[in-house]
């Protein structure tokens, strides 16, 4: 199957959701539990698919460098962020190549962020607390062009919820519950 | 229609891979089948069941006018692009590659197996055992949870309680006629409700359209295992179960003399079942697919004449002095009679009941001339068993108690015998009992 990734099942996904706008809502989350210092357990909960629950059974750790306070056991949350955005990108590029009949032969994206950590500790008037900048670059190789690569790129982001949540951001709510 | 370059399916066609830009360019829509005429609709709309079993997915062969399928004792097809084309874009289900993945006379039963049923599609496997672990571990994932019936067949109960917990998913079981158990039993990793249209041995009856009104509210899938009542008798896809699964073993080849499974439901999920079936490798061999469609033929003749038989030995077995109970759905004493009437348009061949004791039960198996002491059931020929040393061996005394197995309880599979004849045997063995 072209790049592991079954075409016709995409199709026949895209035209359900088409005719059953509910098919395609899903909610994810995760439950974080805090360990001690700045390390946490997270679970995934389950999740609903169209009208499906479905179980997620997957667990990992969270820390911070120990030149942060941390114990270094884990990536930090900047990295897990990163991981989510470069793996949509990389999900969008893969189904993007599969859909125009690219064949893949390597598929690599790094993604880098900066961040001013005065804006988190509110050392300065106007530190920013947001990171100030995302980069990634992807590495392909396959039996497509330079052009169609950099097309789908482009396809890929515009199509990734994760990158566009961070690009044109997205509602955040918090509550406090008890313990 | 077949078509002369299309060895499969020639409606499955790719999706547009390779002229589309994105996922909304590309064009191939899921469908019914596959089938070798590409879902056309061969037969007239609205034929009975009887009919159905007879005509339905049987075609004559093109090449020699020979009626009826073809045997294709095949392993492989000779390949060509479509094939290709097919693995590539991931479309395999609807090409003839390897048995594995499909033979024409799976397609053959599988069609006639969904018409009866009401399915969209169809798989054959080379078990009941083998269609059900396929189907339920298509449709969880690991940390997935599942309400089952208390009262499973023992084949699915081992699957359930040996299998399923080491690989991460857990099984709640509930007495299958209390919904309020099976509510409060609903985690939210629940993804599958699990029962059997008629309960073994006890024959009661599950309410399906209150067991799908719960597994929708919940999210979750609803499965039935429908051996015990086959299509003749209730079709549990129409009465909102998303998924449905047979021995074939039993009623639906009906003469004991093979054994496999079929899982019923839309192409959609069958389409998720298909490559846990190529995973773990129970496909049904093509000489065994000719013979489960030619005992589908016969289905709706005996499916009456079992009901008709286990009517008549039912109401005898309740008018003798030596037996204590009857369960049968069909007699009006049983619990579930009125949802038996509502939702089983044939109550089939299966009777149970009970004597004073375990050794009165196994005092009668060998006072019997005519009915044979062997597991399983669905066959022309009527078994006894006797569940407390086969299916419930497992129990002990008390669980089998608190699921209302009684001691000198025995089982019956009724044939399509005489039932005079039946009647008679069971007559004379029962009189020639010890005293209790």
């Amino acid at each position: 199957m072209r790049n592991g990734i079954p075409a016709a099942g995409l199709s026949e996904m895209a035209h359900e959701i088409r005719d059953d706008a509910a098919q395609g809502l899903a909610r994810y989350g995760v439950a974080l539990r805090w360990l001690s210092g700045t390390r946490a357990q997270v679970q995934t909960l389950p999740a609903t698919i169209g009208r499906q629950r479905v179980a997620r059974e997957f667990s990992w750790q969270v820390d911070e460098p120990r030149q942060l306070g941390g114990s270094n056991h884990a990536p930090n949350p900047q990295e897990l962020l990163l991981s989510g955005l470069g793996a949509c990108l990389m999900v969008g590029f893969a189904v993007g190549a599969t859909v125009q009949g690219i064949q893949l032969s390597t598929l690599e994206v790094e993604v880098q962020a900066t961040l001013d950590l005065a804006g988190f500790l509110d050392l300065r008037p106007g530190a920013p607390v947001p990171m100030t900048g995302i980069e990634y670059t992807m590495r392909v190789a396959g039996d497509g062009t330079r052009e169609q690569y950099e097309q789908l790129r482009l396809q890929a982001e515009a199509h990734s919820p994760n990158a566009m949540s961070l690009k044109q951001g997205v509602p955040l709510a918090g509550r406090l519950a008890e313990a | 229609m077949n078509s002369p370059t299309i060895k499969g399916d020639p409606a499955g066609c790719a999706s547009g891979a390779g002229a589309a830009a994105w996922v909304d360019q590309l064009t191939r829509r899921r469908r019914s089948g596959p089938s070798r005429h590409g879902g056309a609709a061969d037969l007239p709309a609205g034929l009975a069941a009887s009919t159905l079993a007879v005509h339905a997915g049987s075609h004559d062969d093109a090449a020699t006018g020979a009626v009826g399928t073809p045997i294709y004792q095949t392993s492989t097809f000779i390949l060509g692009e479509e094939q290709y084309r097919a693995v590539e874009e991931g479309f395999a289900r609807d090409r003839f590659i390897y048995t594995r993945y499909g033979n024409p006379s799976q397609w053959a039963v599988q069609e006639k197996l969904a018409a009866l049923e009401g399915a969209e599609s169809a798989l054959v496997f080379s078990s009941g055992m083998a269609a059900i672990s396929a189907s339920v571990l298509a449709l969880l994932d690991k940390g997935a949870h599942i309400v089952a019936s208390d009262e499973l067949y023992g084949g699915t109960y081992n699957l359930f309680h040996h299998e399923l917990p080491s690989l991460g998913m857990q099984v709640s079981y509930v007495n299958p006629r209390d919904p309020d158990a099976i509510r409060a039993a609903l985690r939210p990793q629940t993804m599958l409700l699990y029962f059997e249209a008629l309960t073994n041995p006890l024959l009661k009856v599950v309410d399906i359209p209150a067991l799908a009104a719960l597994a929708r509210g919940a999210g979750a899938r609803l499965m039935i295992d429908a051996t015990f009542v086959t299509p003749l008798g209730c079709r549990p896809l129409a009465l909102g179960a998303d998924l449905v699964v047979h021995s074939c073993t039993k009623y639906l080849n009906g003469h004991s003399d093979l054994v496999a499974g079929v899982a019923l439901g839309s192409r959609k999920l069958m389409d998720q079942v298909w490559p846990r079936l190529l995973a773990y490798g129970g496909c049904l061999d093509p000489h065994a697919c000719f013979l489960l469609e030619r005992g589908l033929k016969t289905l709706a003749l005996r499916m009456r004449a079992h009901e008709q038989g286990a009517q008549q030995v039912a109401r005898f077995l309740q008018g003798h002095a030596r037996v204590r109970r009857v369960h049968y759905p069909g007699l009006d004493s049983h619990p579930d009679h009125a949802l038996a009437r509502r939702q089983l348009a044939n109550t089939g061949g299966m009777v149970t009941f009970e004597l004073a004791s375990d050794a009165q039960a196994l005092a009668l198996l060998p006072r019997l001339a005519l009915m044979r002491e062997a597991t399983s059931l669905g066959g022309v020929e009527t078994l006894i068993s006797l569940p407390f040393n086969t299916s419930h061996a497992a129990f002990t005394v008390e669980q089998r108690a608190r699921l209302g197995i009684a001691p000198g309880c025995v089982r019956l599979s009724v044939g399509v015998e005489d039932p005079a004849d039946l009647i008679a045997d069971l007559n004379r063995a029962l009189a020639s009992l010890p005293a209790d």
